[in-house]
């Protein structure tokens, strides 16, 4: 037992997680099927993506609040684009407008985040601050791009990318899959991985080590946002339309799975494979609780609960060290 | 203004830590009236002295008497209200709050309601600061003010708990030289009130003008007291340091003269100016001053840590003006900065982590790294630099600070430098671990590369160092060999 309890300290969640999916394959019986996991896998997919890049803005210790405007404001766009370069004026045939919009798209994201990145190195406005200025101003973007209607320029076959399956497999979970495997050997593997680390665990340190502080907050900055733009294309893929409203809130959804999966706002310290399992954790639970019919509201209270619970027992393992 | 004399006397008091004795029995007596200088090195007791008479710390035994009668406090609070008051080196004013609110904090008055009464709290304040001859309005927020406006707000603050006795430690170590004749001015008007003032200073040019005796402590007994006018430099370095002076291993003959790095036209921000120098392959470079002289800006200023006016460094060939650590980095400079803990390591991350710190960026070097080859250089290091750590994968906070700053010695090593910067390397740091700093440091000398070391502790820089510059008030006034000069002469050219 004693030799056990480092081991079960330092997976507290994984065997949590492990428990809750025995108890709901016991009480519910369409839990444990092939095809509800799926489901849960892509309903968690595109959170899941930009929470991968948030462990890594929260590593930094920095934040992002404009994720969830990002993916509404990129999914607008892609449609928008869409429709005014495969009309008869411009006159580009359909594959080819939805990939350059898809492009542009994601350069728009990665652009938005180096914004935020340049904000802080240059005129040390903290993240947090810039972010929320974004949040509001890619919402209202969104906005004016659709003019407040739901745009739908798209393809038929466009569906595939936030809706399709490939060999029996959600495709959105593989993108999340492939991200979750690039940023764990990013974060583990590579100078500017480990230099992530360092800046947020002590900026002058790091700063006095020679390593590039400005550029390893606006990388992180840039590939968080444009991961939530590459969500926003799959979101837009799955409800076929551009839509202003679309993911108000993600942001907090997000920040709450990085934080259960054990990652410190103090900056520092996480794992890219604790934001998995907490993106997991959450999908399971909303899911439970869906299966067992447990109204809506409740299920609010509940994730609410899980995140201060999540968070105590952090504290507490790091205490008893 | 009826001045009553305060009187205070500590009677054989000591302190000790475990394994150390901080303070041997110090028995002393001051009395109102007289500015009173403490003098001694680093460690000679002079902090714990004034801990134990502020209520900071709590003597092993020994008495403290104040006008006569014994007390003992079990914090500074207690002594705040025996009025023994001390203004720390370091500022402690809040500097949002305005000067009023600074100085009454925790004790605004009142009105009736439980309301604070900021008419009465800025009247008091500005009696108070008319009394102490100074002229500002006490509505500002005290960050506005200059770091020596604050310094006396800092001594307003301890003026209005009335004190019987105000120990100063180190308080001109900020200020330019008007703003401690001004100071002067006002600590003298005070021991006229009968106020007991007990003064700790660094720099032996200030007790003249300031002191009515010196008293010496050296590892952490009582040297003795001397009225100021028996107190010539001689007699003063003598007590501090005892009568072994001389360094215990005259250090090699300075290696052959190939210039490394060139030094030319330093000057930074008010800090130090016009600083040039060359240093040669394999030599071990001292940089001696007292506290204030410019010695960790120039550094910082060096490996373009901090940002400097001018100024252009020479090395590998190349002629730059330092503006970037990670420039400096590429052309073979290294820092092991004076704060070890939050600007030398990541304390939250591993030895492993840590020693491979400086070598992450540009991340293009290594494109893929493991935890494996991490884990081979740090053993390498702690190997061959005898580090003692649990394992290289622990938290590098654990380690002690004679091993923290091995690893950042570590560190810079593993980028292969031509110069190291070392700013107070043995500041914290165990005698065991001081000595294997230092023939770390004369490895590498043999092996041609050069170090720059700044330390407080002239006797080390007297030990390991072939030739060393001497900065005072930010300007280079000159050189000195260790091998054909005494500690003596190293001490008077800082200090006088």
């Amino acid at each position: 037992m004693t030799r056990l309890r480092p081991l079960l300290g330092s997976a507290v969640l994984e065997i949590v997680l492990v428990v809750l999916c025995l108890f709901l394959a016991a009480v519910a019986p369409h839990f444990l099927t092939a095809e509800n996991l799926l489901n849960v896998l892509r309903n968690v997919s595109m959170q899941g993506l930009i929470a991968l890049g948030m462990t890594l803005v929260i590593i930094a210790g920095e934040i992002d609040l404009s994720v969830g405007s990002m993916v509404a404001f990129s999914g607008c766009l892609t449609a928008w684009l869409t429709g005014a370069l495969g009309t008869p004026g411009v006159g580009l045939p359909a594959p080819l407008a939805v990939a350059a919009a898809i492009l542009v798209s994601l350069a728009a994201g990665f652009m938005s985040g180096a914004l935020a990145g340049l904000l802080r190195n240059r005129f040390g406005v903290p993240s947090f601050i810039s972010t929320l200025a974004l949040l509001t101003a890619l919402s209202g973007a969104a906005e004016l791009i659709t003019n407040g209607f739901p745009l739908t320029p798209f393809p038929g076959w466009y569906n595939f990318i936030g809706g399709g399956y490939l060999l029996g497999v959600p495709f959105p979970v593989f993108l999340f899959v492939i991200a979750f495997a690039g940023t764990h050997v990013l974060m583990n593997y590579t100078a500017f991985g480990r230099a992530i680390y360092a800046v947020g665990g002590n900026a002058e340190a790091a700063r006095l080590s020679a390593i590039n502080i400005h550029t390893v907050r606006t990388g992180v900055l840039a590939l968080t946002a444009m991961l939530a733009a590459a969500s926003g294309v799959m979101q837009s893929s799955e409800i076929m339309s551009g839509t202003a409203t679309t993911a108000k809130g993600w942001e907090l959804d997000v920040i709450a799975a990085v934080i259960i999966g054990g990652t410190s706002l103090a900056g520092g310290v996480g794992r890219v494979w604790g934001t998995m399992v907490g993106v997991v954790f959450l999908g399971v639970i909303m899911n439970g609780m869906t299966l067992l019919n447990v109204s809506e509201y409740w299920q609010h209270v509940v994730r609410g609960g899980l995140i201060l619970l999540a968070v105590l027992i952090n504290r507490m393992e790091r205490r008893g060290r | 203004m009826n001045a009553r004399r305060h009187t205070l006397e500590t009677v054989a008091l000591r302190k000790e830590y475990p394994g150390t004795v901080a303070l041997r029995d110090v028995s002393l007596k001051c009395g109102g009236g007289e500015i009173r200088v403490l003098l001694g090195k680093n460690g000679a007791g002079k902090s714990t002295l004034v801990r134990l008479l502020g209520g900071a710390v709590q003597p092993t035994s020994g008495d403290i008497l104040v006008d006569g009668n014994r007390v003992r406090f079990r914090s500074p609070g207690e002594a705040f209200r025996e009025g023994i008051v001390t203004v720390h080196q370091e500022l402690s004013l809040i500097p949002g709050l305005t000067v009023a609110e600074n100085i009454f904090l925790g004790r605004l008055p009142r009105r009736r309601a439980g309301l604070i009464d900021w008419r009465t709290a800025c009247s008091m304040a500005d009696a108070l600061l008319d009394e102490l001859g100074l002229a500002l309005d006490v509505r500002v927020p005290a960050g506005k003010l200059g770091v020596a406006q604050q310094q006396m707000i800092e001594i307003a603050k301890a003026m209005s708990h009335a004190p019987s006795v105000l120990m100063l430690d180190e308080p001109t170590s900020a200020l330019a030289q008007r703003e401690t004749d001004r100071l002067f001015t006002l600590l003298k008007r005070l021991a006229a009130k009968g106020v007991v003032l007990v003064y700790i200073t660094h720099r032996l040019g200030e007790i003249h003008t300031i002191a009515d005796a010196v008293t010496v402590l050296r590892n952490g007994a009582l040297v003795g007291t001397i009225p100021i006018g028996e107190a010539t430099p001689a007699a003063i370095v003598g007590m501090m340091f005892g009568e072994t002076i001389g360094t215990e291993r005259p250090p090699e003959p300075p290696p052959s003269g190939v210039p490394v790095m060139d030094v030319r036209g330093f000057t930074g921000r008010g800090a130090y100016s016009d600083i040039s120098f060359t240093l040669h392959q394999g030599e071990i470079l001292g940089i001696a001053g007292v506290l204030g002289a410019g010695r960790t800006e120039l550094l910082r200023g060096l490996f373009g840590a901090d940002p400097h006016e001018a100024g252009l460094v020479t090395i590998g060939g190349k002629t730059v003006f330092p503006s970037s650590p990670s420039q400096m980095k590429k052309l073979g400079v290294a820092l092991a900065p004076e704060d070890r803990k939050a600007e030398g390591l990541v304390q939250i991350l591993s030895t492993r982590v840590n020693i491979n710190l400086a070598d992450f960026w540009p991340p293009s070097l290594h494109w893929i790294t493991t935890a494996g080859r991490e884990r081979g250089v740090a053993m390498n290091y702690v190997r061959r630099m005898d580090i003692a750590v649990p394992t290289v994968d622990s938290a590098v906070s654990d380690l002690s600070g004679g091993n923290q700053q091995k690893v950042v010695i570590a560190k810079w090593l593993n980028t292969g430098p031509r110069v190291l910067l070392l700013d107070e390397p043995t500041r914290g740091v165990d005698i065991q671990a001081k000595r294997q700093v230092f023939d770390i440091v004369r490895g590498l000398s043999g092996q041609g590369i050069s170090s720059i070391v700044v330390s407080s502790e002239l006797e080390e820089l007297m030990e390991v160092c072939h030739r060393i510059l001497i900065l005072k008030k930010g300007k280079m006034t000159g050189e000195l060999f260790p091998h054909e000069a005494t500690l003596e002469n190293l001490i008077s050219k800082c200090m006088e």
